[in-house]
């Protein structure tokens, strides 16, 4: 059975086939989620909102893009909401903190020699601070980094996602991991003053 | 090579797709400049970051919360509308009310309540038996 063959007849009123393309799409869904929210429970809980979301407009699903396409369309929107709504002004005022702009604290970021397991805690120490500069990229950037770093989407599927070209989907990346290695360049540099 | 190239190809290098030639070539130019190993740690330590938190799994029970999520819904989710202005006016409404009657049931019930007091008319062995007539064990310990 196909995904347009079990929406066909959930809006026929069989909603218990909607568990079908939960437990199909709920992992990329959450992993989409997690790329850009970076907290487990709050993951969980717009996972459990978009698909809530998605059952009450999938009249609205034309069936010509793929229901995948249509769901991480969902999820995309759903998290920059999100990130928009409850943190973006945080994190911002928080990573120009990190980076020097308001210049009140040092952030510490030493650069581990080897791939050792004093990684592991050297990862710790950072991981704070990744998430800040990939909350730092433009929203186009991000979706194209998320979409590619955490779900492992083609350009192809991205440019489906994001309604754009495939050309353009490699430039954001681009352009975001150049961003990324600034921001965090920056800061290494700053530590060493 | 030069930190430009250097750079250019790190993520190829990374992801092990350079040929043999141009590897070796970063791979020295990584061991003579600090800023290239240093930005080649930045990169590890980023990806690092992004596959831990891409390899997390959500909660065991999240289809169970969505299906029940939507077993919530008023039956056929087209005919399924948020709650309106006026429900959570009236919602608000039963609460006050309720509230205020609960309050109104406490005071008179409370005025009906008549304490105790010393009764006049008892014989003088059971005087001390009576609650109302004992005096405080404060004032008889002090
Ligand atoms: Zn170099």
């Amino acid at each position: 059975m196909t995904d347009n063959d079990i929406i066909a007849q959930i809006l026929q009123g069989d909603r218990n086939l909607y568990r079908k393309l939960v437990e199909k799409y709920q992992p990329m869904v959450f992993r989409t989620c997690m790329g850009f929210l970076h907290n487990k429970d709050d993951s969980d809980d717009l996972t459990q909102e978009i698909f809530i979301q998605a059952y009450q407009t999938l009249s609205g699903f034309k069936g010509d893009a793929g229901f995948s396409t249509w769901i991480y369309r969902i999820a995309v929107n759903a998290s920059l909401n999100k990130t928009r709504k409850s943190s973006k002004s945080l994190l911002v005022q928080r990573f120009e903190m990190v980076f020097g702009n308001s210049g009140k604290q040092e952030y510490s970021f030493p650069i581990p020699d080897s791939e050792n397991p004093e990684n592991i805690l050297i990862l710790d120490e950072h991981r704070e601070l990744v998430q800040r500069a990939l909350e730092s990229l433009p929203e186009n950037q991000r979706t194209a980094i998320v979409l590619s770093k955490y779900d492992d989407l083609s350009q192809r599927q991205i440019a489906q996602i994001m309604k754009t070209s495939e050309g353009a989907v490699e430039a954001l990346i681009q352009r975001a991991k150049a961003n990324l290695r600034e921001k965090l360049s920056a800061l290494q540099k700053k530590k060493k003053k | 090579m030069n930190c430009q190239l250097c750079q250019k190809e790190m993520d190829a290098y990374r992801g092990g797709t350079l040929p043999e030639g141009i590897r070796i070539q970063v791979e020295a130019h990584l061991e003579s400049c600090d800023a290239c190993a240093q930005m080649n740690q930045l990169i590890f330590l980023s990806d690092k970051v992004m596959d831990e938190e891409k390899n997390l799994q959500s909660n065991p029970f999240l289809v169970t919360r969505i299906m029940a999520g939507i077993e919530d819904l008023a039956p056929g989710y087209e005919s399924y509308h948020p709650v309106s202005v006026f429900q959570k006016v009236l919602k608000s409404a039963i609460v006050a009310v309720s509230l205020a009657a609960a309050i109104f049931i406490g005071v008179v019930a409370g005025n009906l309540y008549k304490p105790a007091t010393p009764v006049n008319k008892i014989p003088v062995e059971m005087v001390y038996l009576n609650d109302a007539a004992l005096e405080s064990v404060d004032l008889l310990t002090n």
